[in-house]
């Protein structure tokens, strides 16, 4: 439908342009035409309000033949016959008006055929008129679109952002590992120290990591070991892990912070709800022409559903899914006792895009 | 006052057990690992205060006290960030500790602790504190039964129906009933009314169990399971099920 149906007070001041255009066809014909005033204003102000009608049609060529990726002759020709349709049945609207308004019994005066040219060339100029404003009032609604799909991007984009910093800075870790260290520095000097170096290095990293577009796996996979690391210190023996990487994909580029909030989500969500703990293992290894990476871990089919469901596996396939596009994919097994995310890669080497 | 530490890190216990050390009159005279471990000790050596850490597998320190209900110590609470916990305890008044904990801080609590007991001042209910635990409107998502000895963690999906028996609840799962010391109307309360309704004033049905509704006299229906169990409906139970699936 026209767009401008959808307000009432848009098509109101659209029709109150059109009267505008009446009474100005008026004045034309009593003055150019000599007829009289009454059956000018009475003729001219109905039929204006018909072309402003008929006009509205143009919006729905506009539409079919965009100005910036249409041909000029074709804009012309199409313009040149639309034109002289809409005009050629306006003119028979007019005239059938013309004739409903006459008197039964009575005949025009033979200089009223003198009005004919007048209403031809008036409505000429009003349908250019109404086919200029459509072009302007279609550019305007394509400027305003453009302007909110850049700020939506923007918006979305920087919630991507934030939302890693946050799975950077999460509260329970970061708490967590200092009470680890308070507790360390009563007994065991040496590993309360090797446990602020493993923070210091797991802080750095990410933060320098999380700036770039793309980083080879080994810098990931050493990202999730210093993670681990760290989390041994507080489950101690609960937490086992395992790394099997592959020689030839260790260069092949991975967004940043890909691997690391799925080794989070399998220490948080899986291992640190059984009680006897479990083996988190990251497994990486090439696949015609693609990497596959592969998290896996056990986890407590008792377990209380998760707070933030899928939050951060949601951020991964969306970057994924950015920086491969389809040809990319994430693959979720939750099981009752396990689960297992597998992500396909095609497998680029990092020094290929740097 | 003899104390029992909870926690499932054992540096957190063992940085905890340091602390209170230092303090005069405070006598450790156990640690737990989870859950559990901590209802056992916690009926078995019968403390006076209990260090209690919110996350633990299989069993929440919410979900501790639950279980151990009227038996349960003093109760000091630990955590190292949980706003919605944080929220209970303030609301109920019951005394919590931020990993990594001062000692002035818990010297602190610990001397609250002693004064509640002095003053034998009645704790907050533990379901009471367990419901404010949860985000707001977030129902329940499990139940959790002592039976023979033994704790079971129910998932709401599993349950059939729910009846009531005396003072008792009854909750039908696959064939088999399990008993709860609640009443109807506050487990009703806790429960996502899109998926348990009370059809009559002694049952409360999963609503996915539900497979037909026969007319059984006037004004009463009778519930039909998927499994063939028959339940009676009251009108009024009738009227929220009807709203629920149209």
């Amino acid at each position: 439908m026209h767009p401008i149906f959808k307000y009432r007070r848009r098509l109101l001041l659209y029709l109150g342009v059109w009267v505008v255009f009446g009474l100005l066809l008026t004045v034309v014909f009593v003055f150019g035409g000599n007829a009289p005033v009454a059956w000018s204003l009475e003729f001219a102000v109905p039929v204006a309000i018909v072309l402003g009608l008929q006009s509205l049609s143009f919006w729905y060529v506009v539409q079919a033949m965009p100005p910036e990726d249409t041909p000029v002759p074709r804009l012309v020709v199409t313009w040149a016959i639309a034109g002289l349709v809409s005009l050629i049945v306006w003119i028979a609207i007019a005239s059938a008006w013309a004739m409903w308004l006459l008197p039964e019994g009575e005949v025009y005066p033979e200089s009223a055929a003198g009005l004919l040219p007048l209403l031809v060339f008036a409505g000429a100029i009003g349908m250019s008129l109404a086919v200029l404003g459509h072009y302007l009032a279609g550019a305007f609604q394509r400027s305003r679109n453009a302007e909110r799909r850049a700020l939506e991007l923007q918006v979305l984009a920087r919630e991507a952002e934030l939302k890693s910093l946050r799975a950077q800075l999460d509260p329970h870790f970061l708490f967590n590992s200092l009470n680890s260290v308070a507790a360390l520095i009563g007994n065991d000097t040496q590993a309360a120290r090797q446990m602020c170096f493993l923070m210091a290095t797991f802080f750095r990293k990410s933060l320098t990591l999380a700036r770039q577009q793309a980083i080879p796996l080994a810098e990931e996979v050493s990202l999730a070991e210093t993670f681990l690391a760290i989390e041994r210190v507080r489950f101690g023996d609960r937490l086992r892990a395992s790394f099997d990487i592959a020689d030839d994909v260790k260069e092949v580029a991975v967004p940043p912070l890909m691997l690391q909030p799925l080794v989070e989500n399998a220490v948080h969500h899986g291992v640190a709800h059984m009680l006897e703990g479990g083996e988190v293992c990251v497994q990486a290894r090439r696949r015609e022409g693609f990497l596959e990476l592969i998290v896996a871990n056990p986890c407590d089919p008792d377990r209380p559903p998760s707070r933030s469901t899928g939050v951060g596996l949601v951020n991964v396939r969306s970057r994924v899914e950015t920086l491969c596009g389809h040809r990319a994919s994430v693959d979720v097994d939750a099981g009752e006792t396990a689960f297992r995310v597998s992500i396909l890669l095609p497998a680029v080497s990092s020094h290929a895009t740097s | 006052m003899r104390v029992l530490i909870v926690d499932d890190e054992t540096l957190a216990r063992s940085i905890l057990a340091e602390h209170l050390n230092k303090l005069p009159e405070i006598e450790i005279v156990g640690q737990a690992a989870n859950g559990f471990e901590a209802v056992k000790l916690a009926e078995e050596l019968n403390p006076d205060l209990m260090f209690l850490d919110i996350q633990m597998p299989k069993l929440s320190g919410f979900e501790v006290l639950e279980l151990l209900g009227e038996r349960a110590p003093a109760v000091i609470f630990s955590t190292a960030f949980d706003e919605y916990a944080l929220r209970a305890f303030e609301v109920h008044a019951v005394d919590y500790l931020l990993k990594p904990v001062e000692p002035p801080r818990l010297a602190a609590a610990v001397e609250r602790a002693a004064e509640r007991l002095r003053n034998k001042t009645p704790a907050p209910s533990p379901e009471q504190l367990s419901a404010s635990a949860r985000p707001p409107g977030r129902a329940l998502e499990r139940i959790l039964i002592r039976h023979e000895g033994r704790v079971h963690v129910l998932p709401l999906e599993r349950i059939d129906f729910i009846e009531a028996q005396d003072d008792y609840l009854s909750f039908a799962a696959a064939g088999k009933r399990l008993r709860k010391q609640q009443t109807m109307s506050e487990l009703e309360t806790q429960l996502d009314p899109t998926r348990f309704v009370r059809i009559h004033r002694s049952f409360i049905l999963n609503v996915e169990r539900l497979a037909r509704i026969d007319l059984y006299g006037k004004d009463s229906w009778l519930a039909i399971l998927s499994d063939g169990t028959k339940l009676p409906m009251s009108r009024t139970g009738h009227t929220k099920l009807k709203e629920l699936i149209g």
